[in-house]
């Protein structure tokens, strides 16, 4: 019997279903697709709708061709960045822009109890609020959840094409905000190519002070540190600014602070500020051989 | 590609050790067995109803079954335990259990406490002596307890010290994978600790009128020259509930207050939230619709410079174009967009009735404030006085307006 059974845990080692393990499983040897497991299947809609969809979307999409390619033959970009000037990413007071993010919480996915809505304000602002709360189902795998999330689209061409944002004129973040006293994550995600650059994302933490007074937050992208899934590489490089996919926020249930949160945001600029000099500000020395990045 | 190396390496490590280590694992498991049936018939006898202990392979718990909760019995159960025998069978499982009972001795937060755990571990036993072993984790299940404690002493903000960091070189080696968790921490941990540009004391102290004071006071750094009052309602004659109130008001707001239309209502607005670290708080707005003439006034100065449709010469028959408006009226930062804020009050009770003893004690340094009609606007239902949400005795009405999250 005891045979059978050792037999058995043998076989699930090789067999990735349902089974107990007793070491930490690391399944990264390559990832199947972006969402690394969390992709919820959805109806896909018949033929016929795929083709009347289709050809709905071309006249925008055409519209959208039609403007990159005047821009391109204009040949006119713009060259100086005026110090001091914001010039707004995402607005919130502009109209149609709730349809560009999305909200996404812990609770997607039956992992945890978190709430979270993106709508406007009184103030007519954007207003990201909701309960993140770090009670989950206890099946012995998921260990820590409470968060809370938004994020913008993936940024893109005429016919559906990904393309990325670029920021390399830029040095600073600005963003006029309102918040309840609880410190937000700001993520900038540089998806790569590959599946090891999947989940690239430059953070750093906008303090809000709370109150009824909107607080502007300039943070220099200087600042932003790499992670992935999660956790703070050891590789640290500056952020690529021509390679961003997505820029959002989230918020986390961390150490105690389950309940309501409230963060308004008017807008998300970006500014050019010549006095700010600094590249990087994590250091950047050699590191031992075979410890850094294991 | 390259990060990805090591990984596999690892996996193919853990692999090896698990299939080496599976023979002693049945031996372990029949001795869990009898622990179990013994901790069956303990508890039956003691009655005790903690539970916890199920989930564990070490089924001796002696933190569930403890008696008396402090930091001393902890380190003492740690030291029994060092000193039964001295082979110290079954520490990481003693570990974990150790570390899951953390909340329950209220050590958490105690950087002594992670060091007596990690001091459990045999020193120099772990040490790889060969570059095979230094590679594929050596005593992986060893090495990934302490990970853990590391990561739970991330979670609750204990930073390490050297002293630990000798430690740990005892124990796993120059090689070992918790030192360079360790490494990472003490990089990074001191980087973001003193980052916030409101810093608080760690941990913020239990009493709400203080968290109130520290709320206030975080709010009015808006204006450089606010005045934070603690104010008693017991110094009015007529008020219901007796309280405290943390008011914040800078002259500047005064001065907006005194040139503010008497036929214009103000609204008392809440109540809203605000967070001092864990702890919860709501607060009270005084606030004015925005004078939408002033603002206006103040956006027809800002002129566009990229405009080039309407250039003035200034030669011919016009005076040379002035700045509008020079000595004109600054916006203030209390002057939102919005609205304008005329105080900030956090009080005891949260009830209309303190709100309304706030306003007559703000009405004695502005007197104007006795002419202007105020109107409350509630986001929810705010009860009227104190009695009303004292149903449960035992709850102080003064802890009503604080969710400490802990519960």
């Amino acid at each position: 019997m005891q045979c059978l059974v050792r037999q058995s845990q043998r076989l699930s080692y090789w067999l990735p279903a349902a089974q107990i393990h007793t070491t930490a499983v690391q399944r990264t040897f390559w990832e199947r697709e972006k969402k690394s497991g969390y992709k919820t299947k959805l109806p896909e809609p018949s033929k016929k709708q795929l083709i009347i969809d289709g050809l709905r979307d071309l006249k925008a999409e055409m519209k959208l061709w039609r403007e990159e390619v005047t821009e391109q033959l204009t040949s006119d970009p713009i060259l100086v960045f005026r110090p001091g000037e914001i010039d707004v990413a995402f607005d919130f007071k502009a109209p149609d822009v709730l349809e560009k993010w999305t909200v996404t919480t812990d609770a997607d996915h039956g992992e945890g109890k978190s709430n979270a809505t993106l709508e406007l304000s009184a103030s007519g602002a954007g207003l990201f609020h909701g309960e993140v709360s770090s009670q989950h189902t206890k099946d012995g795998i998921i260990k820590r959840t409470g968060y809370a999330n938004i994020r913008t689209k993936r940024v893109r061409k005429s016919f559906k094409r990904e393309t990325t944002y670029d920021w390399t004129q830029y040095n600073m973040l600005v963003l006029k905000v309102r918040g309840d006293g609880r410190s937000y994550l700001i993520n900038l995600h540089t998806e790569g190519y590959f599946d090891l650059m999947w989940n690239d994302i430059f953070h750093y933490v906008l303090y809000t002070r709370g109150g009824p007074h909107w607080q502007i937050a300039k943070i220099p992208f200087s600042k932003f540190f790499l992670s992935s899934k999660g956790r703070i590489q050891d590789r640290q490089s500056p952020i690529p600014l021509n390679c961003i996919t997505h820029f959002g926020f989230s918020v986390a249930a961390k150490k105690g602070m389950d309940g309501p949160f409230g963060l308004e945001i008017h807008y998300v600029g970006l500014e050019y500020d010549p006095s700010h000099q600094e590249e990087f500000a994590y250091e950047m020395y050699k590191t031992p051989k075979y410890i850094v990045a294991t | 590609m390259i990060r990805k190396l090591p990984c596999i390496l690892r996996f193919h490590g853990a692999a090896a050790q698990t299939l080496y280590r599976q023979q002693p694992n049945i031996i372990l498991t029949r001795n869990y067995a009898a622990d179990a049936k013994d901790n069956r018939n303990n508890e039956k006898t003691r009655q005790s109803s903690t539970g916890s202990s199920k989930s564990l392979p070490a089924a001796r718990n002696p933190f569930a079954i403890a008696q008396e909760k402090t930091k001393n019995t902890y380190l003492t159960m740690v030291e029994i335990f060092m000193e039964r025998d001295i082979h110290r069978r079954n520490h990481v499982e003693f570990i974990y259990a150790a570390l899951k009972h953390m909340a329950d001795f209220g050590v958490e937060h105690d950087l002594e406490v992670y060091k007596a755990l990690i001091n459990v571990m045999p020193k120099g036993k772990f040490i790889p002596k060969n570059i095979f072993q230094a590679e594929f984790m050596h005593y992986p299940k060893q090495q990934q307890c302490i990970i853990d404690l590391l990561e739970q002493m991330e979670d609750n903000g204990v930073m390490p010290d050297y002293e630990m960091e000798a430690m740990l070189l005892n124990v796993f080696g120059q090689r070992g994978h918790p030192l360079r968790k360790y490494w990472r921490m003490m990089y990074w941990m001191p980087k973001f600790k003193n980052l916030s540009p409101w810093p608080l004391p760690d941990p913020v102290p239990d009493d709400t009128l203080e968290i109130a004071k520290l709320a206030v006071e975080r709010m009015c750094t808006v204006d450089l020259r606010s005045k934070i009052d603690v104010l008693e309602t017991s110094e009015l004659k007529d008020a219901l509930d007796d309280t405290w109130i943390v008011s914040g008001m800078s002259p500047e707001q005064s001065k907006l207050l005194r040139e503010h239309s008497k036929q214009k209502a103000l609204y008392i607005e809440g109540p809203f939230n605000m967070w001092i670290r864990n702890r919860r708080i709501n607060y009270f707005t005084l606030r004015a619709d925005a004078d939408v003439d002033f603002l206006a006034q103040l956006d027809e100065r800002q002129l566009d410079e990229d405009d080039v449709t309407k250039i003035d010469v200034p030669f011919f028959g016009r005076a040379p174009p002035r700045r509008h408006n020079q000595l004109g009226k600054l916006r203030s930062v209390h002057q939102q967009d919005d609205g304008t804020i005329m105080a900030i009050c956090a009080t005891g009770t949260s009830t209309k009735d303190s709100l309304l003893s706030w306003i007559r004690l703000l009405e004695r340094g502005n007197p104007v404030l006795g002419e202007i009609p105020v109107l409350f606007r509630f986001l929810s239902a705010v009860p009227a006085k104190a009695e009303e949400i004292e149903a449960p005795s035992s709850v102080p009405a003064k802890a009503s307006d604080i969710n400490s999250s802990s519960n």
